[in-house]
């Protein structure tokens, strides 16, 4: 009985430091959120709730055109990152040779890199061959950085769908193609859903990457925030950025949801039953 | 790969070529997935990393055009005191940094993994979430907290706790930008490690009549080192490369390697110079990576 208490004794530091650290975390995202409705331009006296600050930001034609652009750039390289991801992770999982293991590594490369080091790298390349910066640069560049993490949530998923699955698809007369189609793939669902939005949500929001791959005009969101605050703090710019907040925290938090919501409602080998049933 | 156990009654004789068959075509199948992707990234990161090598070695020509060359003038402008300096600053910050993320991940790692009870999940998530929503809109805020007319000295003042003091520009306001921006980093790995260790191990030690803290050193911190060294470099990594914390918590005073890129890239227009700074940069996180790498694993043959 002592030594139970003795071991569920929390230790005081620890939960102090705990509940610090959440404080610190969330009190400058609240108080840029809180001051975003003020209805003066301070931003350390709350004088009334408006929200003028954002009627300004969607009456505001270039910030809307960047937020559109943002938009775009997350949807299209969401997308590409997928394909590309996904392709790479069921090769990489199913060829287990030294080759297989060489570009593994080379496409993890990209998540240990500093970002400066890859944004730098993008910008060399695209004027090295006389692509002209615009949005179509800022999506090879934030696909090739994001390929990585399609892979690595892919992967993990990938291993814990036995072979013999396909092997069993393969003996009931479907071709290689037709088992990845019709097993593989719908048990990958959550993971490649829950992927997909993860890196929306990164893109949307990536500043370095964006900032040396973009043309001038129009420029993504980030990019464009951070011209304007480099000087100065302004409540427009808190209406922006609590907007960005809020939606990259809606998606983060469904990518986070996902695949616990297709587990609870059935295993992997239910989802892949289903499917032949139909 | 293929699985040659029979499934089926032996007498299907045509059972095994066509497995065969059916092996090759599956390892094209796989094998051909492989390429696009693979090309992808030899195209766009491979080849540019290379480029950036390429152009630390070029000049540019007078009106201020990038061109490839055979020079190390680049290399020999950086071996210079005002550069230095500005390296040995990026150093200290990032370890600065990695010191000071340990000392707050730790602890709360620790809380949540062992004493988080059931909300341990919806509490990580509460960590991560604003850790990866906008890296830039989190460094706006702190800008905003602690700017002159901010939340911070505004309170001072009310208080008549003195006139308000320059919190920005400082260096402690880029380390704490930097700790803000990346601490998840550090979290997330000891948490896991945290997870997976056997608590019994605890037990044990407390039965053997250590103190917590003995137990904590001689239990519970071995057992976590992976983590911790994992959390250290993935701290350490992005907050050497890191120029925004700089540019709007700091000045040029506390300018970072980041800073210093990012100028020659976007402002001064010297991009071979730039390109050298960055592969300066490349090997010398390289080299610590390596050293770091065999320090740690000799140490966990060692346990």
């Amino acid at each position: 009985m002592a030594r139970a208490r003795r071991l569920e004794r929390k230790p005081a530091v620890a939960v102090a430091v705990t509940v610090v650290f959440f404080a610190w975390l969330y009190l400058p995202i609240l108080t840029v959120a809180l001051f975003s409705f003020n209805d003066q331009k301070s931003l350390s006296a709350f004088s009334g709730f408006s929200l003028r600050w954002y009627d300004d930001f969607f009456h505001n034609d270039a910030l809307l055109e960047s937020l559109a652009a943002s938009l775009g750039i997350a949807l299209v390289s969401a997308v590409g990152a997928l394909v590309l991801g996904t392709m790479l992770a069921l090769g990489l999982e199913r060829v287990r040779s030294r080759r297989g293991r060489v570009i593994g590594a080379i496409t993890l490369l990209p998540l240990v890199t500093p970002e400066i080091v890859t944004g730098v790298a993008a910008l060399l390349v695209f004027t090295g061959v006389g692509l002209k910066l615009s949005l179509g640069t800022v999506i090879l560049a934030e696909i090739t950085f994001s390929i990585a993490y399609v892979t690595v949530i892919v992967r993990g998923r990938l291993a814990n769908i036995p072979l013999e699955v396909e092997e069993a698809a393969r003996d009931l007369g479907c071709t290689p193609l037709q088992s990845l189609r019709l097993v593989t793939l719908p048990a990958l669902v959550p993971a490649l859903l829950a992927s997909g939005l993860l890196v929306f949500a990164l893109v949307f929001d990536d500043f370095v990457l964006a900032f040396f791959t973009t043309g001038v005009d129009p420029q993504p969101l980030p990019v464009r925030i951070y011209s304007s605050i480099r000087f100065g703090v302004s409540p427009a710019i808190n209406a922006v950025g609590t907007l960005m907040l809020a939606l990259s925290a809606l998606l983060i938090v469904a990518a986070l949801l996902l695949p616990r919501l297709f587990n609870r409602k059935s295993s992997s080998l239910d989802l892949i039953t289903g499917g032949e049933r139909r | 790969m293929a699985v040659d156990v029979p499934t089926r009654a032996p007498e299907d004789t045509g059972e095994r070529p066509r497995r065969r068959q059916r092996s090759s075509q599956r390892t094209w199948l796989w094998g051909s997935l492989l390429a696009l992707p693979t090309a992808w990234m030899v195209t766009f990161f491979v080849s540019s990393m290379v480029i950036v090598v390429l152009l630390s070695f070029g000049n540019t020509t007078r009106d201020g055009f990038p061109v490839f060359g055979t020079t190390t003038e680049n290399f020999s402008a950086l071996w210079d005191e005002v550069y230095l300096r500005l390296f040995l600053r990026s150093l200290v910050y990032a370890l600065a940094t990695v010191a000071l993320s340990v000392l707050i991940a730790y602890p709360v790692a620790y809380a949540i993994a062992l004493h988080g009870g059931r909300y341990k999940n919806a509490l990580i998530a509460a960590i991560v979430v604003p850790f990866f929503a906008s890296y830039l809109i989190r460094m706006y805020a702190w800008k905003a907290l602690l700017s002159d007319d901010g939340l911070v000295n505004s309170g001072l003042r009310n208080t008549g706790l003195g006139d308000g003091i320059e919190l920005l520009n400082t260096p402690w306001a880029v380390i704490g930008g930097l700790v803000y921006g990346f601490v998840v980093f550090m979290i997330l790995p000891i948490y896991a490690s945290l997870e997976r260790m056997d608590l019994s191990l605890i037990e044990a030690g407390k039965d053997l009549y250590h103190s917590p803290f003995r137990t904590f050193l001689t239990v519970t911190l071995p057992a976590t080192r992976p983590g911790l060294y994992g959390g250290m470099l993935l701290v350490f990594l992005p907050a050497l490369g890191d120029f925004v914390s700089a540019q709007l918590l700091g000045g040029s005073s506390t300018f970072m390697i980041g800073n210093l890129i990012q100028q020659q890239f976007a402002e001064g227009q010297n991009w071979p110079l730039g390109s050298a700074m960055t592969v300066a940069m490349m090997v010398a996180l390289t080299v610590l990576m390596v050293a770091y790498l065999r320090a740690t694993s000799s140490r966990a043959r060692e346990q």
